[in-house]
């Protein structure tokens, strides 16, 4: 079934009943978003049930934050934004597990996709949506958390460099970098994949 | 002309409409004359629109019940924990202040106490002692140092009384 878009204004009478405590409004908030919050916590841990786990923490935390909702943003960006913190400190969590730290990760990797040569025929061009999804979701699971998170950050959450830098705590010319070799790399993958099919 | 690290990302910055109008100017002057330059444009223009809408076709693989049911769950259980935990009263508040203190006034007074008796003026002349009892022959020796104690008792003792005892006993 697919999710009904509902603007900003639509959620601003349940946003103003959860806020004084009505769950059955927030509920319907969460029916409402729960495919793109997931979505979201999706791209970033390309994990089902890491996926499922930290969307239902998102949740549980905006209920207690509620009150904090200034509407300076829309509630979904609202939402969106604390998932995308939650998935963050969740790598950040993993990267220190395997002793590795998410500030340097996976710069040098960097080099290689520079010198790769330009994808120049669109290799995504008269491809089925569901087949363009399929590489789309084996290329991503190919890039690196530090890649994905700027690409996902900067193509879906439609985040400009600075706001991008200040979320993952980097310089804007560490964001820049790493967008450019995650989308040259992404490029690559799909015209291999492409040859491969 | 070649496109090196800078150029990459400044053409990058533009196709994002990341640069200032001055910048945006410069850039399309370049790519009106280099094909290199045209074609990572290109590319970065093709991933994007690839992407584009990828994510409205992730759907959440739970039932809208089953979904929320855990998240009520857990609202609720955070709920009950925190009103179960009982508003600190006065008293308690006042113990818990009370209670570092009174223990810190304590071993304050001990250290005054204690202190004279371990450093007092016969212990800054001399770490060791010794007494002797008159009309005997038990003799103290004391190491503050080493916090040793010894005392000798001569056996059989040599005093007058003790002589006489022991020569009755004998008899």
């Amino acid at each position: 079934m697919s999710e009904i878009a509902h603007s900003a204004a639509d959620d601003e009478p349940l946003v103003r009943a959860a806020q004084r405590g009505d769950m059955t409004a927030f509920e319907e908030l969460v029916a409402r978003h729960r495919d793109k919050i997931f979505a979201r916590a999706y791209s970033m841990m390309r994990n089902e049930e890491d996926a499922i786990d930290l969307s239902q923490e998102a949740w549980v935390k905006a209920w207690q934050r509620l009150k904090q909702f200034q509407r300076e943003s829309s509630f979904s960006t609202w939402m969106t934004r604390i998932v995308i913190n939650l998935c963050l400190d969740q790598l950040r969590r993993q990267k220190r597990q395997r002793a590795e730290s998410i500030e340097a990760m996976d710069e040098e990797s960097g080099g290689v996709e520079r010198q790769m040569p330009v994808v120049t025929v669109n290799p995504t061009e008269r491809l089925e949506r569901a087949e363009l999804r399929a590489r789309i979701d084996r290329a991503l699971n190919q890039l690196s958390e530090a890649h994905r998170t700027v690409l996902v950050l900067h193509e879906f959450e439609q985040m400009e460099y600075k706001l991008i830098a200040k979320t993952m705590g980097c310089s804007i010319g560490t964001v820049m970098s790493r967008l450019f070799y995650a989308r040259r790399k992404m490029a690559v993958l799909l015209a291999e994949l492409k040859k491969q099919d | 002309m070649a496109i090196n690290e800078e150029l990459s990302l400044k053409l990058q910055a533009y196709a994002d409409g990341e640069l200032s109008e001055r910048e945006a100017r410069e850039v399309a002057d370049l790519l009106a004359k280099d094909t290199d330059a045209r074609a990572l444009v290109e590319e970065l223009k093709n991933t994007c629109s690839a992407l584009a809408g990828f994510e409205a076709e992730i759907k959440l693989p739970e039932s809208r019940e089953f979904y929320w049911s855990k998240i009520e769950r857990e609202i609720r259980r955070l709920e009950t924990s925190r009103t179960s935990r009982p508003e600190p009263s006065v008293f308690a508040a006042w113990r818990r202040f009370l209670v570092p203190a009174g223990a810190l006034a304590v071993l304050v007074l001990a250290g005054f106490l204690i202190f004279p008796l371990l450093h007092g003026p016969h212990m800054a002349e001399s770490a060791e002692s010794e007494f002797t009892l008159p009309d005997s022959e038990a003799f103290t020796y004391h190491d503050y140092a080493n916090g040793t104690t010894l005392v000798w008792l001569s056996y059989p003792a040599e005093n007058e009384f003790a002589d006489k005892d022991s020569e009755d006993t004998l008899d």
